[in-house]
């Protein structure tokens, strides 16, 4: 398409672009009057996953063990189906392993997921991210971190597969949020909820996360962004990912 | 009087807090780094903000860049974060523009070849086209051809690996195509 790009070469140059404004001189009174950009989320907070923390977070709604819990509402948000019930399961069944399947490198899980993977575009996040795969809902995972101390952990899966959260009709908080304009997510806090990973049954062991922005992106695809960080930094987050 | 410093050695005294060595270095890219707000802004107003935060942002984070790297993409890639986020905060992007007809070229200066290949209306014509892609696929654009960076620096300022740079742009220069086509251009 020679003949298409040349004409695009010609349209760039005949852009009416507005003077360029000087700069150098208002970045360096910007500098000499010390200002600084705002402090990086990850090293103000840190994303909790010890069982003897849960356990406490947990602890008033988990005081009558039971196994099941009637289901009071449900939500669904892509692959994601959030059921409130009025009480969450034992806590003793509750694992840390994320559950994110096996290590690989961006390019083969953007190849094995077969959807446009979207990667976080936040300054602040100055370390690429551990990259994972998981082969049952064709799950991409991002985790900034370690598995044993997570910061973040930001997934994306296609449709297939589904998601089980279970929340705390009471105690955990649900906001619809506006990601982007035309498409919602949700934004869960307060008490935190169970996950539990594709094709295991509620008798399985389940995740406890804290606060966590579920989306479905305009392709189809449904992100998970898992972090004690507060609503708007999710968002920012979830906004800059292209 | 010494030589003029080179843009490692800016770069060097800019990491130690050099803010005059640094001062250097925004004016050597302010040009880049505003054209390239502009066109994923498409406003003004916006492309200025995005671009004097982003060096304030690269400043500080100067501790990060490796040494030997190029700084233009590294530049590029902070200020087209700014760029396109302050983009989704608005929820809008504003259209593009041609200059106006009668408006001779850089001061009077020769139009380039290139811009002597369409009339003003097809011009106008494909640049609404562009303005009506997806977002990454327009930004791919925008950068390969607007800006006339290249593949490994669209690459680097989008934060996009180069085979999906590929990837949007082939898919972009297609739908483009066939809106031209279907539109009689």
């Amino acid at each position: 398409m020679p003949e298409l790009e040349n004409a695009l070469r010609a349209v760039g140059a005949n852009l009416d672009y507005p003077a360029a404004p000087d700069l150098s001189g208002t970045v360096r009174r910007r500098l000499a009057e010390g200002e600084r950009p705002r402090e990086p989320f990850l090293r103000r907070r840190t994303l909790v996953v010890a069982l003897a923390v849960l356990a406490v977070a947990v602890g008033a709604v988990l005081a009558v063990p039971q196994a099941r819990s009637t289901i009071r509402d449900w939500l669904g948000i892509g692959n994601v189906t959030i059921r409130y019930v009025e009480e969450l399961p034992p806590v003793d069944k509750a694992t840390s392993d994320l559950g994110l399947g096996e290590r690989v490198s961006l390019k083969e899980a953007e190849d094995r997921a077969g959807f446009d993977v979207q990667v976080p575009r936040v300054d602040d996040l100055d370390d690429p991210p551990k990259v994972y795969f998981r082969e049952e809902d064709r799950q991409v995972g991002f985790l900034y971190g370690s598995e044993d101390d997570p910061k973040l952990l930001i997934t994306q899966a296609g449709v297939g597969g589904a998601v089980e959260k279970l929340a705390n009709i009471d105690a955990t908080n649900t906001e619809f949020v506006v990601v982007e304009p035309g498409y919602r997510g949700v934004w869960l806090s307060g008490e935190k909820h169970g996950l539990f990973y594709p094709g295991a049954g509620r008798e399985e062991p389940f995740r406890l996360v804290g606060n966590a922005l579920v989306y479905e992106n305009p392709s189809g695809v449904t992100v998970r962004i898992e972090a004690e960080i507060s609503r708007d930094e999710a968002l920012r987050i979830a906004r800059s990912m292209h | 009087m010494g030589r003029p410093l080179t843009e490692a050695e800016l770069v060097e005294r800019a990491k130690r807090g050099d803010q005059d060595a640094y001062g250097e270095l925004v004016h050597a890219y302010q040009g880049i780094a505003f054209r390239t707000a502009y066109v994923l802004t498409g406003s003004a107003a916006e492309a200025e903000d995005a671009a004097q935060d982003a060096f304030v942002k690269a400043f500080y984070a100067l501790g990060r860049f490796r040494p030997g790297a190029e700084l233009r993409p590294w530049l590029l890639r902070i200020v087209a974060n700014e760029a396109r986020n302050r983009r989704r905060s608005a929820g809008r992007r504003t259209n593009l523009a041609l200059r106006a007809a009668a408006d001779p070229l850089s001061g009077g200066a020769a139009p380039s070849p290139e811009a002597n290949l369409l009339a003003g209306e097809q011009q106008a014509r494909l640049l609404a086209a562009v303005d009506g892609l997806p977002d990454e696929q327009r930004d791919v654009v925008a950068c390969r051809y607007f800006l006339e960076l290249t593949e490994e620096e669209t690459a680097a300022a989008l934060g996009l690996r180069k085979g999906t740079v590929k990837s949007r742009l082939s898919r972009g220069l297609e739908r483009l195509r066939r809106e031209l086509e279907a539109d009689g251009a």
